[in-house]
Parts: C-alpha cells; structure tokens; sequence
C-alpha cells in the first residue's frame, strides 16, 4: 500500500470510529439513567403502598 | 427473539466491517496522486449516503407522526435525527481531515461543505428544541414541523455539486454520470454502505426502545407522584 | 379571494397595533442602524473590499433586525389572551399566519429601505444604479425570511428561551436563501447589472420561497392548534 499520508489517513478513520464511540456511549448512559429511574419508581411505589 | 436479532445484525455488521477494512486498507489498488488518503473516500461517502438515509427515516417519522398522532413514531423521528447527526458529524470530520491533505485547508466555504454543516445544526438544534419543551405531545408535534422544515436544506446540499461549480470532487460514481472511479473501488464504496446502513438501523431501534421506555417512564411516574 | 380578504384583516389588525407604540420598528432600525457602524468601524473597508462585502454585510444586518421582527409577531398577542382569541375564531389559521407574514414583510421592508440610502452614505456605495433589481431580491429574500421566521415565531411563542430558539431555529434553515441573497446583492448594490451566470441563484430565491411558503401555509394549523 502506498504510505504517503498514512497518519492523516489514520486520523480520518480513528475520526470516523470515535464519533460512533462517542455516539455508543451516550446509548449506554442513557440507558443506565433509565434503569436509575425505574428503581427510583419501584421504591416510591413501594413505600407508597406500604403507607 | 429481538434481542437476539439484534445480535445477530450486529454480528454481521462487524463482520463486514472488519472484512471491508482489509479490502479497503490492503486489498485495493494506490490512487495516483492522493497516497494512502484517499481509502477515508470509503467511510466518508458511505457515511454521507447513510445520513441522507436517516434524514429521510426521520422525514418519515416526522409526516408518519402528524398524520397518525402516535408518538411511537416522534420516538422514531428521533432516534434517526440522532443518527443523522452522528453521520454526519463522520462525514463532516472525515472530509475535513482528506481536505487538509488534498487541498491544504481544514475547510472551504462551498456550496456542498457549508450546506451540509448547516444542515446538521438545523438537526442540532431540532434536538435542543426538544429539551426546552417537556409536554410529551406538543414536543411532538412541534419537532415534527420543525423536521419537515429543515429537510428541503438537506435535499439542496445533496444537489448543491451539481447545481454550482464548487470545490468539493464532482459526481464521479458511474450511476451519476461521472467515470472517474475503477470499478474494484466503487464496488467497495457500495460494499461499505451495507454495513453502515445495518449499523445505523441498529442504533435507531436500541434508540427507539430507550425513547419508548422512557416515555412510558415520564407516565408512570406521573401517576406514581399523583398517588 | 376570501382568504386574502382575511389575511389582509389580521395584517392591518398587526401593522394598526405596529403604528401605535412602533416599539419593533424603533428597536429594529436602532439596531440594523448601531450594526452597520459597528462593521464600519471594526473593518473599515477600502472600497474593494466593501464591493465584496456589502452582500454579507446587509444581509447580516436584515437577518438579525428580522429576528427582532419576528419575535415579537405572535408574541405581541400573547397578553390578554388575544391568541387564543384568534386560534378559536372562525378565522382559518393560514391566513392567520399570511396577514402576520403580510405585516412583518411590509415592516421589514420599510427597515430595510431605511437602511440602504444609510448603507449608500457610511460605505460611499452607490446602490441606486441597479435598484430596480436590487428591489426584486430584497422583496424575494425578506418573504422568505418572513415566512420561515412567522412560523418559527408560531412555534415558539409558548417557550421561555422564545428569544434564543427562533433565531437559532430559523437561521439555519435560511442559509440557502440568505447565501443567494448576499451573492445577488454584491453584484447589485455596488451597482453591476446581472449577469447570466447569477440567474441560478434568483431561481434558488423563488424555489426557496415557494417551496417554504407552501410548507408554512400547510404547517401553521398544526403549529397553531394542533
């Protein structure tokens, strides 16, 4: 393989997976806020059916 | 079942794109002039068919939505903007590490370049629009119209290289007129839109169900301060 | 022929309420007026370089006075409930929606002209060789502006950052028509007629427009009711 602007090249592509990291990350986060929230949820049920 | 399919894609996708990286990166022949640079072509023109796709999904969510009033699919409008956005920011990001080899500037005022980055803040702001609304239906809708606005700016960047002599490469894949590709490259541009359409439907559906989930959330926990 | 009868009701109703305390227009020549002395002094443009940037620079000016404009369209009708008002009437919201793009078009358009003869004077620019022309771009361009930015007004006048969300919902949506405006008006304003290779750029104003006013003439009454 021709190796003229190799770095560039492999900045381009580590450009191109880092946004779709970035983008699987937020997923997961997201994700673990929405898990936080259910359990938030179950606890307030429950300590309201308890009263 | 679902989630097992998912998996499976998944599987597939990274397969291919493993597959593809070889044939990119090693199987394919040298382009005179551009050195190892221009194999980014195969990501950067991919990823712009692939965002223009999900700025059609979410053009679709969007109609589908003030048509049908069912805001499953407001959910679906927003999983594929956020997918249109994260596209395009590769497309963006690739293009401007090739133009700073190629043509010796990070960017250029042209009718293609700037069209497309307008376009993706209008996606932008579409989703800070979405924060400062809290009333689950008329975030809907609102976003819907603001959807249908934005998309005639992304069908005039798609047209912009035709419509103006500008700096950005011309069509040169054969269906568009141009001939300037050897045909082993344009089969593995085409090759690797596959998996990055897959990818792109993935990432919407595990976004749709987190919208989903969380719209029945906001609900429940509605009713449970009420209670 | 009704709907115009109508919409010309609601654009006299806006321009009568815009003549009394003329707040929008005061506060929108104050400001297009404290810009273009800005960019006067903070370039100081030779003549050549005002040639090539008097399309940019007007047009900057008339964008964020329209934002001023357009801002205070619907939400001049929020006190009192008048929009309410206006919503349940009988009155179909599309024309609506024409008569305040009819009334923000006319007050922009008297900004605007305000503004050239003050453009001519503080840049030595002499815009009145070509102004037939130049008339024609300005209407096409501020309807376009008008109508994206009224019903951008529409959908944010609920909001509490309505201020910060118009500009930034309507700005990006306009750069196809303002990039056509500031390339038709650098020929026009220093004075040089058309020339066929700018004709593109005049279709992509009338296409801009049609196709926007369609869209906000189908939009408004989902924006507005619901």
């Amino acid at each position: 393989m021709d190796s003229r602007n190799f770095t560039y090249m492999f900045y381009g592509f580590a450009a191109a997976w880092a946004v779709l990291v970035i983008y699987v990350i937020t997923l997961v986060s997201r994700e673990k806020k929405i898990h936080q929230e259910m359990d938030q949820l179950k606890k307030l049920i429950e300590e309201g059916s308890r009263k | 079942m679902r989630e097992k399919i998912t998996y499976l894609i998944a599987a597939i996708v990274g397969a291919l794109l493993v597959s593809n990286l070889y044939t990119i990166l090693l199987g394919l022949p040298d382009e005179a002039n551009q050195g190892a640079i221009y194999r980014i072509f195969f990501f950067h023109f991919p990823s712009a068919i692939t965002c223009g796709i999900c700025s059609f999904l979410s053009l679709i969510g969007s109609v589908m939505y003030l048509w049908r009033r069912n805001l499953w699919w407001d959910a679906f409008a927003v999983s594929a903007t956020e997918l249109t956005l994260t596209f395009g920011a590769i497309v963006l990001m690739t293009g401007m590490i090739w133009a700073r080899i190629i043509w010796g500037i990070w960017w250029a005022w042209d009718a293609r370049l700037t069209s497309t980055l307008v376009s993706w803040l209008a996606y932008a702001s579409y989703l800070i629009f979405r924060r400062a609304i809290e009333e689950p239906t008329a975030r809907a809708r609102f976003s819907a119209v603001i959807s249908l606005f934005t998309f005639p700016g992304v069908i005039i960047s798609w047209k912009s290289i035709e419509w103006w002599r500008t700096q950005h490469p011309g069509p040169v894949i054969s269906i568009r007129g141009g001939g300037g590709m050897a045909p082993g490259m344009e089969a593995a541009a085409y090759w690797n839109l596959v998996p990055l359409v897959m990818l792109a439907l993935i990432l919407i559906s595990i976004r749709l169900r987190q919208e989903n989930t969380q719209r029945l959330l906001d609900g429940f926990r509605r009713q449970a301060h009420e209670i | 022929m009704r709907f115009l009868r109508q919409s010309l009701v609601i654009a006299g109703k806006d321009l009568r309420a815009e003549l009394r305390g003329k707040e929008t227009i005061n506060a929108s020549l104050s400001f297009s007026l404290v810009i273009l002395l800005l960019f006067s002094f903070a370039f100081d443009p030779s003549a050549d370089e005002t040639r090539a940037i008097c399309g940019g620079l007007l047009w900057l000016v008339f964008a964020f006075a329209g934002a001023l404009v357009l801002n205070r369209s619907f939400a001049r009708d929020l006190p009192n409930d008048c929009l309410d008002a206006l919503i349940t009437s009988p009155l179909p919201p599309s024309a609506l929606f024409m008569g305040k793009v009819l009334a923000n078009m006319l007050i922009l358009m008297i900004v605007e002209i305000i503004c050239l003869p003050i453009f001519g004077l503080f840049y030595n620019v002499d815009w009145t060789k070509q102004f037939g022309m130049l008339l024609v771009v300005l209407v096409l361009t501020t309807w376009g502006l008008t109508v994206v930015g009224t019903m951008f007004s529409a959908l944010t006048v609920n909001m509490r950052l309505r201020e910060l969300m118009l500009p930034t919902l309507v700005y990006p949506i306009m750069i196809p028509g303002l990039l056509a405006a500031i390339q038709l008006t650098t020929l026009l304003a220093v004075g040089e007629p058309l020339t066929p290779d700018y004709y593109p750029w005049l279709k992509l104003l009338v296409g801009f427009d049609l196709i926007y006013t369609l869209l906000g003439l189908a939009l408004v009454d989902t924006v507005l009711v619901g």
